[in-house]
């Protein structure tokens, strides 16, 4: 089905960007591994959704689509909140930093 | 007993002249913390005579606080006053704020409803009144003002206190700090002045939501 042309299609340009990214030592080997292992999972998903319903069955959810609609919005809570505390442990940091510019050079008569 | 005033500013260049000088007048030496103003906050603060520091970035007026009371540690104070820039406080009240500090109190907050506040605004006024029942809750503690930026402190006890909320949010940290540590603390009534100025550069009430918001998240 085309939808399913166009799904790996954009999940195969997310695989080559991350192997970019490894190369060019932007992401860590770990990093690379959990995102193409996720892509990977994904893919094999599209082209064979049975493995869904199969799976949705044995947890006790009907569809296969819904499961992985679950399984998603999990994920991407989980890493909302890593984002929200990554940055509000930036900005800690940049706030430190601020106070140590600002007591080092007290400003002293113009 | 070396006491501190320290005053968050930014962008507070029409006002913090006045205010610096009339806390000069009354005797007390100044520190004024820059939270990374665009204006000329800085220059003239240190012209009235002011100690000044400044964030290179703005940060918030809880780490603006935050820097002022490492300055006053580096500095052997032993008290400060906490005080704002935009001359809603009476600098000759000073000295009635610091005056428990001397008979063995550890924090003395400033309350606008044990004093005359002049012309609070309604909405400005519900809401504070739904901040006291909030920090009733919170901390426990029965306060007749909160959130009131007037406040002293003795600076040792600063120091065992933890004070992480870079933005509005520190004003409830620091009421939980004093539940927490079960400080010896005293309500002063003070006059808090709503001029024109003072309500276009303060917070919207619409303020209370982000604080909530940050002490909710951000622990």
């Amino acid at each position: 089905m085309l939808i399913q042309l166009i799904l790996v299609a954009a999940l195969l340009l997310f695989i080559g960007r991350l192997v970019a990214q490894f190369r060019n030592q932007k992401i860590s080997g770990w990093e690379f591994i959990g995102w193409s292992g996720l892509w990977l999972g994904a893919i094999v998903v599209i082209l064979f959704p049975d493995i869904t319903s199969f799976l949705a069955i044995k947890v006790g959810v009907t569809r296969g689509v819904d499961l992985v609609i679950y399984v998603s919005i999990i994920l991407v809570f989980y890493l909302l909140l890593k984002l929200l505390l990554r940055i509000e442990k930036i900005e800690k940091d940049i706030t430190k930093l601020c106070r140590q510019a600002a007591l080092k050079d007290e400003i002293k008569d113009n | 007993m070396e006491i501190l005033v320290i005053i968050p500013a930014k962008d507070e260049q029409e006002k913090i002249v006045e205010v610096v000088r009339e806390i000069i007048q009354v005797g007390w030496p100044v520190l004024v913390v820059d939270d990374g103003s665009i204006d000329d906050t800085a220059s003239r603060a240190k012209a009235a005579g002011a100690a000044v520091v400044r964030h290179p970035l703005n940060r918030g007026q809880g780490a603006a606080l935050k820097t002022g009371i490492d300055y006053a540690l580096a500095n052997d104070f032993d008290q400060v006053v906490f005080f704002d820039a935009d001359g809603q406080m009476m600098a000759t009240e000073i000295a009635k704020v610091v005056l428990p500090l001397a008979e063995g109190y550890e924090v003395v907050l400033g309350s606008r409803f044990l004093g005359q506040a002049k012309a609070i605004p309604w909405l400005k006024l519900l809401t504070l009144k739904m901040a006291l029942g909030f920090t009733r809750l919170n901390t426990g503690l029965k306060l007749s003002d909160t959130h009131n930026g007037f406040q002293a402190w003795q600076v040792s006890v600063l120091k065992k206190i933890k004070l992480t909320q870079d933005r509005q949010a520190y004003a409830s940290q620091l009421l939980q700090e004093i539940s927490r540590h079960k400080l010896k603390y005293k309500e002063v009534p003070v006059t808090i002045v709503y001029t024109d100025y003072s309500k276009r550069k303060g917070q919207s009430v619409f303020n209370a939501f982000n604080i909530l918001w940050d002490l909710i998240i951000k622990r």
